[in-house]
């Protein structure tokens, strides 16, 4: 059921720098970025009733990591308390469905990473598939590669559309726009070059949900969250068509994309080039769209905070006078699993 | 200057095979590739539910390969420490003849110009193999299987685990508030954080207050006493997991310190024997001397800088209900 029972609105999100490494440690980031959000809205730690963090341990490099996250929240007296172990994306849509009880108002979410930590290249394969992918040390970029190949021979990308992605989500002029040179450079994974991957980004997102008239409240124009889905597909590519995302359409569908107005514009978690052209194709958005305008995952993408991030610019559309937004998160290899946001203003 | 630690840590998995996996990974000590039946699919890897629906399809192996076809692929110029191969090669999809869906896996190809969809490719195996998926060292172009080596023998007995180590390293910030603490410890002096909304003390360079949430910075900075009283305590006896270099039993103790309410947790026994630590055992803290190497003391990885431990006073214990609570 993507439909909410009740209004529950996007009032206030903040990031911290997005940087190649940050010297803070990802619980400094979070009590900063957590201050930054509250603050505007005149809230104290005090005022949340739920907190649901997403982040990863693998990436720190720390069981339980989430464990010492918990002091930006201010854990005492003890609150209503939950972590996933994915984008903080995931961990809005628990608020969202845990503020649907009804009992409580106001949730807190969050999505932190520091990507730097490690090397993505030695961290990723120990999530991959134990039996068959991981012992041969199957990385994100052969994945992305492997899936760019399969999308390119589908017709639906080309090695310089994919050029021209990243030239505009990085907002890249003058001599670094130049696509015959950029396509003239080595591949990294043939059929990736540098410029299709994504940047290591360390950073962290904080994002306030509330219940319909409180969310009035606090904000004058509150994003509201009308549909959510996410779906998943078999967790080893072998099994899948990688020229397709089943698992977005049918999200998309479930949000309610087709049932509304169009959106105007569309956040996509598109951490390669390849993987904005494919969801563009599946999600059926037409040229009107604004795919990206804040430069996508291509222009910073703090591993679990990346999704979160898209929600935050889709709703900052919607609080500039926008009137309907998609945000799209993803998980896994080969965009294995897919969450749709949509929000709306109302006038 | 902030400071960044290096830690290297490895991740050592056992785990069990079940029934599908157990025969396709003791097969492949055989030199032998199996795929799972279902309906006119022929699934490789095996599986033992379908992907599409979930439904339990059983345990029907057939024999598939060895040779097989390239479906794609994409080219690794520098490969990981964790690759098959330590050259450049290509990693492909593998479709061996027979199965319907393809296998991921590394071609030993030499360059990129030499690999394309639809070349043929074998086995090379390894020679010593020992029911893994990486029994197979990587494919070669032809349709020739190799073996790396004199040929080993297959499992005398069923594969039914796996061993998988991942090892990776991380190189974190060490707040400066951390720095400062261990750096105080080399003068003998164990350094804390006061909270200025709540009157709380942080031990060792926290750098925040956990129940306000605001940072603390050098202008919240207490000296703390280096006496204190065991509150609680466990005797740990080694188990020899990998890693563990601690072989007889020994102690860790919960440290209250006197006039706060600041815990020091799991600290080591210095001159004081594990059996004979009790709670309300008054102890002193135990530094190195400043000359010491930083990395060659301590415990807990060196976050404690000299403090090596504690040691009893000699005072009377004190005799307090309540103490065996506080291990926070």
């Amino acid at each position: 059921m993507a439909t909410p029972s009740k209004d529950i609105a996007i009032v206030g999100w903040a990031q911290t720098p997005m940087v190649r490494r940050t010297e803070q440690t990802e619980t400094q980031m979070l009590m900063q970025v957590i201050t930054d959000l509250l603050k505007p809205l005149g809230l104290t730690r005090a005022d949340i009733d739920f907190t649901c963090l997403g982040s990863c341990d693998y990436i720190t490099g720390q069981a339980f990591s989430f464990v010492s996250n918990l002091d930006a929240i201010g854990a005492w007296p003890p609150k209503r308390d939950s972590h996933v172990e994915m984008d903080g994306a995931w961990a809005l849509y628990e608020a969202w469905l845990r503020l649907q009880e009804g009992d409580i108002e106001i949730a807190v979410v969050t999505g932190s990473g520091r990507s730097s930590t490690g090397d993505p290249a030695l961290i990723y394969p120990m999530e991959m598939d134990p039996f068959f992918l991981a012992p041969l040390g199957a990385d994100p970029l052969t994945f992305a590669a492997l899936q760019a190949r399969a999308v390119i021979e589908a017709g639906i990308a080309d090695e310089r559309r994919m050029a021209e992605v990243s030239v505009r989500s990085r907002g890249r002029t003058g001599p670094k726009a130049d696509i015959d040179a950029l396509l003239k450079t080595d591949y990294v994974r043939e059929p990736l070059r540098r410029h299709d991957l994504p940047p290591i980004t360390d950073g962290a997102v904080a994002m306030l949900l509330a219940t319909g008239d409180r969310a009035r409240k606090l904000v004058k124009r509150p994003a509201y969250i009308t549909g959510f889905d996410h779906r998943t597909e078999c967790h080893n590519p072998s099994f899948r068509r990688l020229d397709d995302s089943p698992s977005t359409r049918i999200a998309a569908q479930a949000a309610g994309l087709h049932d509304g107005p169009p959106v105007e514009i569309a956040e996509l978690q598109a951490a390669f080039s390849h993987e904005e052209l494919l969801l563009r194709h599946v999600l059926e958005l037409g040229p009107d769209v604004r795919v990206n305008p804040s430069g996508g995952a291509l222009k910073s993408n703090p591993i679990m905070a990346t999704g979160l991030s898209r929600i935050g610019h889709a709703a900052n559309h919607v609080f500039s006078g926008g009137r309907r937004a998609l945000a799209h998160s993803t998980s896994g290899p080969c965009l294995q699993q897919n969450l749709i946001c949509i929000v709306e203003g109302r006038s | 200057m902030t400071r960044f630690v290096e830690n290297t840590i490895t991740f050592p998995y056992r785990r069990s095979l079940g029934p599908l996996l157990t025969t396709f990974m003791t097969a492949l000590t055989e030199k032998r590739i199996l795929g799972s039946r279902t309906g006119d699919r022929v699934l490789v890897p095996p599986m033992e539910w379908d992907p599409q629906t979930g439904a339990d399809i059983g345990l029907d192996l057939i024999e598939v390969g060895p040779v097989g076809t390239v479906e794609s692929w994409t080219w690794v110029p520098s490969p990981s420490a964790q690759h098959p191969l330590q050259k450049p090669f290509a990693f492909a999809f593998i479709r061996l003849d027979g199965a319907t869906t393809p296998l991921l896996h590394a071609v030993d190809a030499g360059s990129p110009d030499r690999i394309a969809k639809g070349a043929r490719v074998a086995p090379r195996w390894k020679a010593k193999r020992a029911g893994r998926i990486d029994d197979i060292a990587c494919f070669v172009l032809g349709t020739e299987p190799e073996v790396d080596g004199p040929d080993g023998p297959p499992a005398a007995d069923l594969v039914t685990m796996m061993d998988y180590l991942a090892t990776t390293t991380y190189r974190n910030p060490v707040p400066v508030a951390a720095d400062r603490a261990i750096a105080a410890t080399r003068e003998g002096r164990l350094l804390a954080q006061k909270c200025p909304q709540c009157d709380s003390t942080y031990a060792g360079g926290r750098g925040y207050c956990v129940l306000c949430a605001v940072p603390l910075g050098i202008e919240h900075e207490v000296d703390l006493p280096t006496v204190g009283t065991v509150t609680n305590f466990v005797v740990i006896t080694p188990v020899q997991y990998p890693g563990q270099t601690e072989t007889e039993p020994f102690v860790r103790m919960f440290v209250l310190v006197d006039g706060t309410h600041v815990i020091y947790g799991y600290q080591a026994a210095v001159d004081l024997p594990w059996d004979q630590v009790r709670v309300g055992l008054r102890v002193r803290a135990v530094f190195a001397p400043a000359s010491a190497d930083l990395e060659e003391v301590g415990a807990m990885g060196g976050n404690l800088g000299n403090l090596l431990g504690w040691t009893a006073t000699g005072e009377p214990d004190v005799d307090d209900p309540d103490l065996v609570n506080r291990i926070f």
